[in-house]
């Protein structure tokens, strides 16, 4: 849940917008930092702060690959594989990466440490083969640097 | 030629206000009218670097004066397309560049409030511009009466949840509204009715970041930093199998030679190019026979290709044609908002002959059928995100014509080390 002072710095975001639907992404996302992912109960609070049903935020969810709807890992690692990194090798990078996480891609791992998703275009194009992890940009990225990264020590896994 | 985007990326951090300076474009603006700098403006002949090359001045001064107010800046830093990362380098590098660019074009532009669109991959670019934008309004330099001039901006950085299309103008401003980021009808255009039916200009990072320079330093000095027939510098960028992919500030109309030979270092050892794309994934192929043209607008044009954002791909002699097509349309594929039908189904379609040709189940005629899909599904498309798509695969079926009739003839891929590749 919410406490006041969040539901309150929401409120004065939303409202700084001519319509209230605008703050509707930043609410999403912030709840989404709060709780990893955007289960019914951050829909519904989002659904009261922003004054749209859940179909409507259900639209914004199912379209935008930021938001996620399902339950991922405390750590979410996207790998780009488009042209820049597919060339550099990123189709087996995701497969060392399910490899690694021991589950297929888009699943929390059995630690629930890291989720692995592919990516589109991450703009990491001179760093291919590269990686967000959570917010932060990894590239050039070998098999070594990949086992590095979703590490335990890491992502807090076990 | 004197770096003026690029000034501050040699520093380890990205320069706070102190490091920064004084904002003297700003003020250097402040104290002209907005008529004189935008008059100036058109004498550069300042082109929208986001990829249409529009001219700055006409799209700044396409809002009528007595046009219902508020009226709106946005600055479209969502640059999605495979092989465009320049606009990365200004948010990471230098996000007072960039609040100081906003603070002089909408002042010129005559804007009450800017937002910038930011995608949602650069996260922590965007709250880096965050902090530079609070550390301006601290120092007066963003809000109400700046510097006590009179006039007034507010700047809104707005992280949005990914989707290439979220670039495409008009579906930008359904994305900043907090709908799906479907494109919408034109005309009105959004300088017209835009961002919540008011005018609206919409302009690409590295074109805004532009005009302080101009502001410092005049009209001449601005052209006279290009080369080959171009005007001003260009954030280049280059990738692929080169040695040193990158991204530089150079003289407008640098070529290609140079792009990818001194600055890029060239192919790798062994490797060779075959082929290159100018402007990122959705422009058509040039080959080595063009690498001494100038990369401008009207020179690349002119070879049936598009500037773009000149973020160049290399196609090099390792990697199979079919593949680096297959790949690219994967892409598209995957980002179409899926609003029109010749988009959401016709690219798949596409992808899926092409697959089952480069997996050695081609079937004679299957190059002129995708020839004549595109053909298709560029002009029934709603927006330009399908001609786009095409381009490449046009170009590409045309130029590797022997490469792919091969796949059909020898049902296989003449590569044969190509990585397995997911369902799209």
């Amino acid at each position: 849940m919410l406490n006041e002072d969040e539901r309150a710095h929401l409120a004065a975001h939303i409202g700084h917008y001519p319509e209230p639907r605008a703050g509707a992404i930043y609410t999403l996302q912030f709840l989404q930092r709060k709780y990893g992912h955007l289960h019914n109960e951050a829909l519904r609070e989002a659904s009261a702060l922003c004054g749209l049903s859940i179909t409507q935020l259900e639209e914004l969810v199912s379209f935008y690959p930021l938001l996620l709807r399902r339950p991922v890992g405390r750590r979410v690692l996207r790998i780009c594989d488009s042209i820049a990194c597919h060339m550099a090798g990123a189709p087996a990078l995701l497969d060392e990466a399910v490899r690694l996480s021991g589950v297929p891609l888009g699943q929390p791992s059995a630690d629930g440490a890291v989720t692995v998703l592919p990516h589109v275009c991450l703009g990491l194009c001179d760093l291919a083969p590269a990686a967000l992890l959570d917010e932060a940009a990894h590239g050039p990225l070998d098999a070594a640097a990949l086992a590095a990264l979703v590490a335990p020590e890491n992502t807090g896994g076990q | 030629m004197e770096a003026v985007l690029s000034r501050h990326f040699h520093l380890p951090e990205p320069p706070d206000l102190k490091t920064y300076g004084d904002y003297r474009a700003l003020k250097a603006a402040l104290a002209q009218k907005p008529a004189d700098l935008l008059d100036q403006i058109g004498q550069t002949a300042l082109r929208g670097y986001g990829g249409a090359g529009f001219p700055l001045a006409r799209k700044w001064s396409a809002v009528a004066a007595d046009a219902p107010r508020p009226h709106y800046m946005v600055i479209n830093l969502d640059e999605t397309e495979p092989g465009s990362f320049k606009d990365r380098k200004l948010l990471y590098r230098d996000p007072h560049l960039i609040v100081e660019a906003i603070l002089v074009g909408a002042y010129i532009q005559g804007s009450d409030r800017a937002f910038v669109f930011v995608r949602g991959e650069y996260a922590e670019g965007a709250q880096g511009l965050q902090r530079a934008v609070d550390e301006a309004r601290a120092a007066g330099l963003v809000g109400r009466n700046i510097l006590g001039s009179g006039f007034s901006l507010d700047i809104d950085v707005h992280l949005s949840a990914g989707r290439y299309i979220c670039g495409e103008e008009t579906a930008l401003l359904n994305a900043l509204e907090g709908r799906r980021a479907n494109p919408r009808s034109k005309p009105p255009f959004p300088f017209q009715q835009g961002l919540w039916g008011k005018p609206t200009l919409i302009n690409n990072l590295e074109t805004v970041c532009q005009v302080p320079g101009v502001v410092l330093n005049g009209v001449d000095w601005f052209k006279a930093q290009g080369v080959n027939g171009g005007e001003g510098t260009k954030l280049y960028s280059v990738c692929g199998p080169v040695k040193n992919p990158g991204c530089w500030e150079l003289p407008m109309g640098t070529t290609a030679r140079e792009l990818i030979y001194e600055h890029a270092g060239g192919l790798l050892d062994g490797h060779a190019l075959t082929a290159f794309l100018p402007g990122g994934a959705s422009t058509a192929f040039l080959l080595p026979e063009h690498l001494d043209a100038s990369m401008n607008f009207d020179s690349v044009a002119k070879l049936r290709s598009r500037f773009g954002t000149c973020g160049i791909i290399v196609l090099d002699d390792q990697t199979c044609p079919l593949d680096f097509l297959i790949a690219i349309n994967a892409f598209f594929v995957r980002e179409s908002c899926g609003f029109c039908t010749p988009c959401r189904d016709g690219l798949p379609y596409a992808h899926s002959i092409l697959e089952r040709i480069e997996a050695g189940q081609g079937r004679p005629g299957d190059r002129e059928h995708l020839l004549e899909l595109c053909a298709k599904i560029a002009p029934n498309s709603f927006c330009a995100f399908a001609p786009g798509a095409v381009m490449p695969m046009e170009s590409g079926l045309k130029l590797f014509a022997d490469v792919i009739e091969r796949h059909i003839a020898e049902g296989a891929c003449p590569w044969h080390a190509v990585p397995a590749r997911r369902a799209v």
